[in-house]
């Protein structure tokens, strides 16, 4: 990532002695019923600068944003634009003084078009406009920041890291003189993090300010002029980038030092790798209702006590493929294997009843129900069976039972069982699914993106638990962005490009150059469409 | 110093209670402010509606058999609701279930033993098959069924004005808008109070077991709360919509069925009352919750009973219409602002 095109105004412009900061926070405080969420943060973001905040999961990045952005008012504190002090009555009032932020959860309307979206609640929007001025407006936007999108896309239909490129353009569209990003990168492809970058380098080289919420450290220090760390609700140190080391940053972000773990090695005992596959699939194929071939025949086999990496840019068959070994999604030709014979037609309740759990790519939409307390998204997967389904009745007791199980296995603290799962943090919901999967992942356990935007003691603990199961004994398949990650926790990786499964590597013996060319659709002896 | 609001990701069911209760006083005082301004004693007014609603024995009898209905149509608006359906239809299968239970009382004569529950089955069955084209556009076609049950409503409403005037008229009093009296009806228990009334409350209570207590309870909860995840699951979502839409059907039919055996015992136009529609008010102060329903439904039954005091008055009857909205109206104001709480900020001077 250090051979970012430094020429692009890599230094921040120079700023006349005297002007103000951008934005000023002092001595911020908000609180949630039992929970401080945000405790005296004080923080300046200067003029041309990119300002990096970092924190575990649940240090209050979030709520200190969503204070800067008018979501939430402090309750104690004040907030300084430009060196007069501001009070945001709501969101309107942030975008009006040119703060625009892009949120981890995309905020767009699934059943609008790209160009609906990026035009909706915008002063620039013109009175009447036919889908076709929306579209080439998008288009005409979509070249100057360089990001490019479909206009008439359904957004419903793009994955996720072309959303987030939707949702990025739609901020910079609205001239947003100090832009918040919140983790960012998660979803995008390497070249379209350069491309961001880029971008960004530009935005500052005008005199506007960047913050950047981020786990990567690597990117942080590629990118930020100075970061400031929050653990607990507190900021306990801003620096300048040019002193700083990722190791020096993990330390003082989780307050201990990281113990790094070679995860391939086996733990004595361990399970070893099946000789027969537990899940196979044969020539899988499967269309969208376009008639678009999404998963072109795939051909793999799963072995239990080991541990199948997915790689592939966004969008190139990786939700196919995870639907299609949970029994999610009916493969349109092809078959699929569960130890040696034909295994049940599309329905995910059977995978699920004979060992195959699931940590699905978007948590919060298909693996929980938002509204529900923990109690009843903990019992999701085995209300229908003993101790809390009999006789078709649902034990509310024994089901609180399990949620208390799963809860201290995760070890989240929770306030109580009843409480909406949706109050939790990111990190806290996505251990709470991985460890209600882990439970019924007798045989398989489909974990897609399981990291995805946890912080790195998270990060571990996650990749602890698939490490953990593979030594049980179960298959494990990760589909991750995060060739490290990959690299360090994978027996083989298999790389997808255009549903195709472009071919299936030794993960000891492979090196980022081979992963990156089969990514883009080469093949590792140097042929290939290219 | 300076004042705003926070808003509270959950609510409390107390502090709910709360907000509901100064809502139903807030409503009461307009209304009464509202009677004073026309000329009236709301004292004397007021003292008339609880001597002839819970202050007398006919009173009670009266609030009884307005609660039978209402906990019926109430019950099958807020099972759909746990799904995530608007059964606006209530009134529709309401007139079905009389309809199916008229047919079989006026024309197969036997014991009451015998054709009572035969009337029951035959008018459930009628309110199930008015919804079930709803139900399966619903399911399997993604049809809005708001739009459509709404619109049966009226169908069912003109086919039973139809029936009771045209083919089934009361050929033996020559009564134009009625059917003859139904052979058979409901035995009373205290009064003119009928069985209808324990059997609809065990109804409403079974009912609040079966959607909390049980795995189709508990299909229906998370279906309702984020259809992905039930897919997730490996729950049959469209079977389940279809099943509570039926269960929903059925359950405004008796309540059909309890008014033409038990009640009025003759089917005629208009005899659904609004029933139908007032469950919808009922299941939207319950807010999703079966066992909920028992109080607002009281609280529906109560608005109804004065209302027919206050016209006794020489009011008018829309008033009831008026107070039912006003009541909602302030219950939906305060369930918003149940969420929200007073905070001050320290305004500091500026350097």
């Amino acid at each position: 990532m250090t051979d970012l095109l430094h020429s692009v105004g890599d230094t921040p412009p120079p700023v006349a002695p005297g002007t103000p900061p951008i934005l000023q926070l002092q001595g911020i405080c908000k609180y949630f019923p039992g929970v401080i969420a945000n405790q005296d943060v004080s923080l300046d973001i200067a003029p041309g600068e990119i300002h990096a905040l970092l924190g575990e999961n649940g240090a209050g990045k979030s709520t200190l944003m969503n204070v800067v952005t008018g979501i939430y008012q402090p309750d104690g504190g004040e907030i300084i634009l430009d060196g007069y002090g501001q009070n945001f009555a709501g969101p309107q009032d942030a975008i009006r003084a040119g703060i625009g932020m892009v949120h981890q959860h995309f905020k767009l309307v699934p059943a609008f078009t790209v160009a609906e979206n990026i035009h909706l609640g915008w002063r620039e929007t013109p009175f009447l406009a036919s889908a076709r001025v929306l579209e080439a407006r998008t288009r005409a936007l979509s070249e100057r920041f360089g990001f490019s999108v479909r206009p008439d896309a359904i957004v419903a239909d793009l994955s996720a890291g072309e959303q987030q490129r939707v949702e990025i353009l739609r901020v910079l569209a609205r001239q947003a003189r100090l832009l918040i990003l919140d983790e960012p990168t998660a979803v995008l492809t390497p070249t379209e993090t350069r491309d961001l970058f880029r971008a960004l380098r530009a935005f500052r080289a005008q005199g506007n300010a960047v913050i950047l919420i981020s786990h990567k450290l690597d990117e942080v220090i590629d990118i930020s002029d100075r970061i400031s760390i929050l653990r607990a609700g507190r900021n306990v140190g801003t620096y300048r980038t040019a002193d700083c080391t990722a190791g020096g940053l993990a330390t003082i972000m989780v307050g201990r030092e990281i113990v790094r773990r070679d995860l391939r090695a086996r733990a004595p005992g361990a399970a070893p790798i099946a000789a027969a596959p537990v899940l196979s699939l044969r020539g899988a194929t499967c269309r969208d209702p376009r008639g678009v071939e999404t998963l072109r025949d795939v051909t793999l086999d799963l072995h239990g006590g080991e541990i199948l990496g997915i790689a592939g840019v966004a969008g190139n068959g990786q939700r196919e493929l995870t639907q299609v070994l949970t029994g999610m999604m009916p493969l349109s030709s092809g078959r699929i294997l569960l130890d040696g014979t034909p295994a049940p037609l599309a329905d995910p309740a059977a995978f699920a009843r004979v060992g195959i759990g699931h940590i699905p790519e978007d948590r919060l939409r298909s693996g929980l129900a938002p509204s529900l307390d923990i109690t009843d998204n903990m019992a999701l997967r085995e209300y229908d069976r003993p101790p809390i389904g009999r006789h078709g009745l649902y034990d509310r007791n024994a089901a609180g039972r399990l949620a208390q199980t799963i809860v201290e296995a995760a070890e989240v603290r929770v306030p109580d069982l009843a409480t909406p799962i949706r109050n939790l943090s990111g990190g806290n919901q996505q251990r709470l699914v991985a460890r209600r999967e882990i439970r019924i992942a007798s045989r398989v356990l489909v974990a897609a993106y399981p990291s995805r935007g946890l912080d790195i003691g998270a990060i571990a603990t996650v990749l602890r638990y698939l490490t953990d199961l593979r030594d049980q004994g179960v298959a494990v398949v990760l589909v991750s962005e995060d060739l490290e990650e990959l690299l360090n926790v994978a027996d083989r990786i298999g790389v997808l490009f255009h549903g195709q499964l472009m071919a299936t590597i030794d993960a000891a013996t492979a090196d980022m150059e081979t992963i990156g060319l089969l990514m883009g659709g080469r093949s590792a002896h140097g042929g290939g469409d290219a | 110093m300076a004042g705003t609001l926070q808003r509270l990701p959950t609510v409390t069911p107390g502090r709910r209670l709360a907000w509901r209760a100064g809502a139903v006083v807030t409503a009461l005082a307009i209304t009464t402010l509202f009677l004073a301004l026309s000329g009236r004693d709301p004292r004397l007014l007021a003292d008339l509606v609880v001597r002839s609603t819970v202050g007398s024995r006919f009173g009670l009898e009266d609030l009884a058999l307005f609660l039978t209905p209402l906990l019926l149509t109430g019950a099958a608006v807020t099972v759909t609701g746990r799904i995530g359906v608007w059964n606006i239809g209530a009134e529709g299968q309401f007139y079905a279930g009389a309809i199916g239970a008229t047919a079989v009382g006026l024309y197969l004569p036997g014991p009451a033993w015998l054709v009572l529950p035969l009337m029951a089955a035959n008018g459930i069955a009628c309110g199930m098959g008015w919804i079930l084209v709803p139900a399966l556009a619903r399911a399997y076609a993604g049809v809005n069924e708001i739009i459509t049950t709404l619109l049966l409503n009226f169908v069912a409403g003109l086919l039973t004005t139809y029936l009771a005037v045209g083919p089934w008229h009361d050929r033996v009093t020559g009564a134009l808008a009625s059917t003859g009296r139904l052979p058979v009806r409901i035995p009373e228990i205290w009064g003119v109070v009928h069985w209808g009334f324990p059997i609809a409350l065990a109804v409403v209570l079974g009912l609040a077991w079966l959607t909390t207590r049980t795995r189709w309870g508990y299909q229906i909860t998370i279906s309702g709360a984020n259809e992905q995840a039930a897919r997730y699951a490996g729950m049959k979502v469209r079977a389940r919509i279809l099943g509570v839409m039926l269960l929903s059907g059925g359950l405004a039919a008796l309540a059909g069925v309890f008014e033409v055996a038990g009640t009025v015992h003759r089917l005629q136009g208009g005899l659904a009352n609004n029933f139908g529609y007032f469950g919808i008010v009922v299941a939207v102060l319950a807010r999703g919750s079966c066992l909920n329903v028992l109080p607002a439904a009281l609280l529906m039954a109560f608005i109804l009973n004065a209302g027919i005091v206050l016209q006794t008055e020489q009011l008018t009857a829309s008033a009831v219409l008026a107070i039912t909205g006003l009541v909602l109206f302030m219950i939906a104001i305060a369930d918003e602002l149940a969420h929200y709480r007073p905070v001050t900020i320290r305004a500091e001077a500026r350097p």
